[in-house]
């Protein structure tokens, strides 16, 4: 054991040295400024040539144990893009009752070449910055004097923090490159925390331990006698050492719901707590724990739990009705058109359910849960899920972080309905899309947990039908038929219901370059039904005359013009956020005096493993052509594996949607 | 039989009172609830004014808000800072009925530092009130008051109307002032055509229009600020920040800010002064000079923005901008105009208000309010050469669109000028894009485009060069959005900071550019410069039409035809001439019959036109934008 102890400080002693000779504050080697790109990554406009971050407990007698965190950072600075980079932003929690979190220490510089020689210019006073953001956070940010192009920053500075069961994920990768990075973690035994690894580089720590005394000369609390004897305490330090080199930078892409679900990340979340002699308290180290500790909030269980606040108001609102769709439709609209959202998260009650039931506003959870208890105060088998917003990222880990939205979930026959009333718009399983993000759980009466799929199974469709006249100065005249359900109807709705129809039309002639008349919306308010939206319309410029012939595009504007994915490779999941299927039906009457003389050929294929098909079918009949082309896209998520597929499936649909037919003068 | 009579006539008193009771929205005029997110039922500003160091604000503001794209418009929020105190702040909301839903107090406010974005630091921070609708009408009512010892912080306009899509029932603004001497100078804008009453008192002048019914944005037309009905107001003797004034003219302007807030903050080191003489040795003139010192400012210092205090009007001394090597507008153009001082030569701060929409200083009415941003003026033979010290990357000299062609006021020790700034308009943003294209018998092209540009068509490129390859690559996929399947192989920038001329060369290839119908390949021979962009159709137009700048394209490419085809069909070019400005394409197949040369040019005049002619501007752009997507047949030989 021994033995194992001494090889272990042998080794961080080793480390330690071999650190000192390469990154030590204030030691910036010519060469470091000499650099003029990065040598791996040469559009990199910035690069981390160190991050160093350590966390440790600390014991004082007044605060008890705190968390420490010390960072030191050396970032070099290539061009101009990158003097972001010379201006850090560091916010720190500030709960009630004078808890909060302090920064100091700061020491900070940058360095430049001038004459060959190296300049050193100190952070002072006048280039440090404190704010009390807002109620919850103040803000310490700070800039480097004298930035410029290869110029190399360097900073260090020490957060104290008493929310020892809030420690900050570690960021193994930023939006530059990363030369190295060295973090540590180390926590009493008495702290027993989980590790959460997300992001795609291969991340896991170096475990070792460290035997550590304190002397602590307060009152000991623990008896009934006050003593002042100096009480020695002996424990061991368990200690993980993270060290990364050359880690790429992150790369924005489109159709990727949040970056930050793919940054590479540790996360230490408080699991238990067992002091010496007492019983330990749990946090979460399973989904078990993770509900158990939500569910102990007084601000979940408790709310879920009280009905006394709407039971008149529901006795008479459900009075008679048995079938369990017919209560959940009564309740669900009784919620949406009572309490309204007041744009914050949170699956812990805001105002409390009594408060938002009262004053007809609150925030998620205060209308989920409120819904949720009316749904069982009915006999309907209800439950809570918690979510994870898309601005959240994903929750892969037993986490109570991880989620930060609630809504719920009902067992009718076989199937779960999942209903989120925070949202005007929103119908059973048709979830606002902030709130579409992979899996929830849903947490059972009894404290058990389950996951749930987020993502719709029904395919949200939008059929549009179109009956026109193609005239030999080559406008089209006709009427659309524009039919909308689920996902595609909602984000309709959530456009028109409300807007004034004048200028919801006029946007609709300037998107499409048309004339609009007789426009009409059926169902904007029913939302069972599929919404539908007819008009009558002319345009211009559909088709091309050239000498004795017309060629026009069968689908004409409705025609899908640019592939969205236009860079050759891709490393994130692509996000549509749910299934669709768009069908096209154009019957097209040609102009007097001209017949077909050829026509698009008939295509139909489909993406591996079902994700999705492409069908187009046109034929004639001398005085009129008749276009059908259905898309389907099967999954909300594809993983970047089919990207190559994906790509070429949108090239060969613009292809065939865009190819002519070609009319000749009889 | 009288109990009844009673309650009869209770009621009626009730409909009464309900019918003028502004917190109500059942009952609103028509004219008003028409196209409208918001009616401002009542907006009442008291400023009163009971000495030169002290100004007392009082709001009270009720709005009805009709739809959800109308919650904005509440504008339940109020700054405050170190010197403005707010004394009262609270806000009721009420249903359609007018009954109270609920009433916040100044706790209820969240209370934030309001640091935008592109500032690091400011001490200004704001109170504002986040509300949640329960139902559509509603109607919120909102009152705040505030005194503040700057008397020269007083607003510099009052609208009549918020902004579009709102209309007003009633709007007040009254201008209290216990001695004549404090009565603020007052300019109408915009005030044709509205129900307006002005009442002027010994001590007192008060506006009050009522019933404006909302204005609608148009494409093209000027901005709101300069449609919308509106007073413009200045003080004209005041203090700021402890600084006593006395302002009639621009000169005066110019003469205090020049006195108050930037003689003497122009020190430098020794050191500095002696680096900054070496860089310059043995250059006698002027304009070289400036121009060295400009290229040592953008190399060696950064934008950042810290406002505190008086740091909102006056520059940080050069001394300790040049220590830390970063400033704001203020702080880096004193610096700059130091160094300049330094090495013999003159150069003038300048308050300018800057943004792509231009906007004028007023002529005749001296305002410390005008202006966001601060430039240098460097006179040089009769002329100024204006330089922007925030830009790590303009040339010396170019503005671009910015702070170009608009009138500034130059700040000089013996008093203020207002001057016009660089201004560049129609020839001057010139782009010419020239091609050698090979189309083969798949559709694919293949081409190297070389796009010179020069002018405001010169800013929207040169900072490519500054770009990550990943960027460049990203902007010229978006750039030709409408070529599918392009593929970005190669490409080189030349950046000439002289002449101020940008050339980009870029290799590129697209399969399937032409579309093949059978025997036959369909292209558009404008193949790099398509031009899309027709206004919005409008129906009633009401506001003018307004071209700021104007720009002119000319293009070149040579298209080499697959071997085996022969052209069927081939636009036959086009020039269409008006007052808006000139659009001519030609065609020409070559000799051989192997290429195509298509020649096309669009210049756009900038001007103003009356709104009848909105609609010639359409139909002229709809022309180019049909005539851009002319198409080309090529057809099989045997």
């Amino acid at each position: 054991m021994l033995k194992k102890c001494l090889r272990i400080a042998l080794f961080l002693v080793v480390s330690q040295v071999a650190m000192a000779q390469e990154f030590d504050y204030g030691k910036v080697s010519k060469l470091e400024l000499e650099e003029k790109t990065h040598p791996i990554d040469s559009s990199a406009s910035a690069a981390f040539l160190f991050k160093q971050r350590t966390t440790f407990f600390q014991f004082s007698d007044s605060e008890g144990f705190q968390v420490v965190t010390e960072i030191y950072e050396r970032i070099k600075i290539y061009d101009k893009e990158g003097f972001d980079y010379a201006t850090k932003q560091v916010n720190l929690y500030r709960a009630n009752q004078g808890n909060k979190e302090k920064f100091t220490g700061l020491k900070a510089a940058s360095y430049n070449l001038v004459k060959g020689k190296i300049e050193e210019s100190k952070l002072k006073k006048d280039g440090i910055f404190e704010t009390e953001l807002s109620d919850y956070y103040d803000q310490t940010k700070f800039t480097m004097p004298n930035v410029k192009e290869g110029t190399v920053v360097e900073y260090k500075y020490r957060i104290t923090s008493p929310f020892i069961y809030n420690v900050d994920e570690y960021v193994m990768q930023e939006n530059v490159p990363i030369n190295k990075i060295e973090a540590s973690f180390s926590a009493p035994e008495f702290y027993n925390f989980k590790i959460n690894v997300k992001g795609y580089l291969s991340v896991s720590p170096v475990k070792t331990t460290n035997r550590k005394t304190i002397i602590s000369s307060g009152a000991d609390r623990s008896g009934n006698v006050t003593s002042f004897n100096a009480n020695k305490l002996e424990y061991i330090d368990h200690i993980h050492t993270y060290t990364l080199a050359n880690v790429p930078a992150m790369r924005e892409e489109p159709y990727v719901n949040n970056i930050d679900n793919y940054r590479s990340t540790v996360k230490y979340e408080l699991s238990y707590v067992k002091y010496p002699n007492s019983i330990p308290k749990y946090y979460s180290t399973t989904w078990e724990d993770v509900v158990k500790s939500i569910y102990d909030n007084p601000r979940f269980g408790e709310e879920l739990n009280k009905n006394g606040y709407y039971e008149d108001d529901i006795d008479v609102l459900i009075e008679g009705v048995t079938d369990p769709a017919n209560k959940l439709a009564l309740l669900f609209n009784y919620v949406k058109s009572r309490v309204k959202w007041n744009g914050y998260y949170g699956y812990n009650t805001n105002l409390g359910v009594r408060k938002a039931y009262k004053e007809q506003t609150g925030n998620i959870a205060d209308v989920n849960l409120m819904l949720t208890s009316m749904l069982r105060y009915a006999g309907l088998d209800a439950n809570p899920i918690l979510v994870s917003t898309r601005g959240n990222g994903v929750a892969i880990f037993p986490t109570r972080e991880g989620y930060n939205y609630v809504i719920a979930g009902i067992n009718i026959g076989n199937s779960l309905v999942l209903l989120d009333a925070s949202d005007t718009n929103s119908l059973p399983n048709v979830l606002p899309v902030r709130a579409l993000n992979w899996r929830g759980r849903m947490i059972k009466k009894g404290e058990e947990s389950l996951e749930v799929n987020l993502y719709p199974n029904a395919l949200s469709s939008e059929t549009k039908n179109v009956l026109a006249n193609l005239q030999e100065d080559a406008s089209l005249t006709g009427m659309i038929r524009n039919v909308k359900t689920l996902h595609d109807a909602k984000l309709y709705r959530d456009v028109f219901n409300g807007a004034d129809e004048d200028n919801f039309i006029e946007k609709l002639e300037n998107k499409y370059e048309m004339e609009i008349e007789d426009f009409k919306v059926d169902n904007a308010k029913e939302l069972e039904m599929p919404i539908t939206e007819t008009f009558k319309f002319v345009k211009e410029n559909q088709a091309d005359i050239i000498g004795d012939k017309i060629y026009f595009s069968p689908l004409f504007f409705l025609r899908t013009a640019e592939n969205p994915f236009k860079m050759e490779k891709r490393e994130f999941p692509i996000d549509f956020g749910y299934p669709s299927e768009n069908t096209y039906r154009v019957m097209v009457n040609l102009p007097e005096g001209y017949k077909v003389a050829s026509l698009p050929e008939a295509k139909s294929m489909s993406l591996p493993e079902n994700l999705g098909s492409f069908m187009f079918t046109i034929t004639e009949n001398g005085k009129q052509v008749q276009l059908l082309v259905r898309t389907t896209m099967n999954n909300a998520l594809i993983t970047p594996v089919y990207y190559d597929v994906l790509k070429e499936y949108f090239k060969q649909l613009i292809e065939k949607e865009n190819e002519k037919v070609v009319l000749i003068k009889v | 039989m009288r109990i009844y009579t009673f309650i009869v006539f209770l009621f009626f008193l009730d409909l009464l009172t309900a019918q003028n009771n502004e917190y109500q929205s059942i009952l609103i005029d028509e004219s008003l609830t028409k196209n409208v997110n918001a009616v401002v039922r009542s907006d009442e500003m008291v400023i009163h004014t009971t000495s030169k160091k002290e100004m007392k604000v009082t709001l009270r503001r009720v709005v009805t808000v009709l739809n959800k794209y109308g919650d904005s418009d509440i504008q339940t929020s109020v700054g405050y800072d170190n010197s403005r105190k707010i004394n009262k702040l609270y806000a009721v909301a009420y249903d359609q009925f007018g009954n109270e839903l609920d009433k916040f107090k100044e706790k209820d406010f969240t209370d934030v530092s309001a640091v935008d974005g592109g500032t690091l630091y400011s001490d200004y921070r704001v109170k504002y009130l986040n509300y949640t609708p329960v139902k559509y009408p509603y109607t919120m009512e909102f009152n705040y008051q505030y005194t503040t010892p700057n008397t020269g912080e007083i607003i510099p306009s009052w609208y009549f109307l918020d902004g579009y899509l709102v209309s007003t029932e009633k709007s007040k603004i009254s201008f209290l002032f216990d001695e004549e001497d404090l009565k603020p100078e007052i300019k109408e804008k915009n005030l044709e055509g509205i129900q307006f009453v002005k009442t002027v008192n010994e001590n007192s002048i008060v506006y009050e229009a009522k019933n404006i019914a909302a204005y609608r944005q148009e494409s093209l037309s000027p901005s709101f600020g300069k449609i919308a009905p509106k007073l413009i107001i200045r003080p004209v003797n005041f203090t700021y920040e402890g600084y006593d004034a006395s302002i009639h003219t621009w000169d005066d302007l110019g003469k205090w800010m020049y006195n108050n807030l930037i003689v003497g903050r122009d020190e430098l080191t020794e050191s500095t002064k002696g680096s900054i003489k070496s860089l310059t040795n043995g250059v006698t003139d002027n304009l070289e000079k400036a121009k060295i010192v400009y290229q040592y400012v953008q190399d060696n210092t950064r934008y950042i923005s810290v406002q505190v205090g008086i740091g909102g009007m006056q520059p940080i001394s050069a001394i300790d901008v040049d220590r830390v090597k970063y400033g704001d507008c203020k702080g880096l153009s004193n610096y700059t105009k130091a160094l300049l001082e330094t090495v013999g030569v003159t150069s003038y701060y300048t308050h300018v208000e800057a943004g792509n929409y231009k906007v004028d200083f007023e002529d005749d009415f001296a305002s410390l309010a005008d202006g966001n941003h601060v430039i240098l003026a460097i006179p040089y033979q009769g002329n100024y050469y204006w330089i922007d010290c925030t830009s790590q990357i303009h040339p010396f000299g170019f503005i671009g669109d910015f702070t170009d062609g608009r009138k500034v006021l130059i700040i000089k020790p013996d008093g203020g000028e207002i001057a016009t700034t660089t201004t560049y308009v129609g020839e001057d943003n010139h782009q010419s894009t020239t091609a050698e294209i090979t189309l083969n018998k798949d559709g694919e092209i293949a081409a190297v485009v070389d796009i010179v540009t020069k002018g405001i068509q010169y800013d929207d490129r040169f900072y490519l060069e500054n770009k990550a390859a990943n960027d460049i690559t990203k902007y010229y996929k978006s750039y030709w959005g409408y070529i599918n399947n392009l593929n970005i192989d190669q490409f080189g920038f030349k950046n000439d900071k002289n002449k101020i001329v940008f050339t980009e060369t870029v290799q590129v290839t697209a399969a399937n550019y032409g579309s093949i119908s059978g025997d036959r390949i369909l292209f558009m021979p404008n193949v790099f410069n398509k031009n899309k962009n027709v206004p919005d159709r409008e129906r009633n137009r009401k506001f003018p039409l307004e071209i700021q700048r104007g720009y002119f394209d000319e293009d070149e490419f040579v298209i080499f035809l697959p071997l085996g085809y022969e052209v069927e069909a081939m636009p036959k070019g086009t020039t269409i001439e008006n007052e808006f400005g000139l659009y001519t394409t030609s065609l020409e197949l070559s000799e051989d019959k192997n290429s195509i040369r298509y020649k096309r040019s669009l210049f756009i005049k900038n001007g103003q036109y009356a709104k009848e002619k909105y609609k010639d501007y359409r139909d002229f752009r709809k022309k180019v934008s049909l005539e851009d997507s002319a198409k080309v047949v090529l057809i099989k030989r045997d």
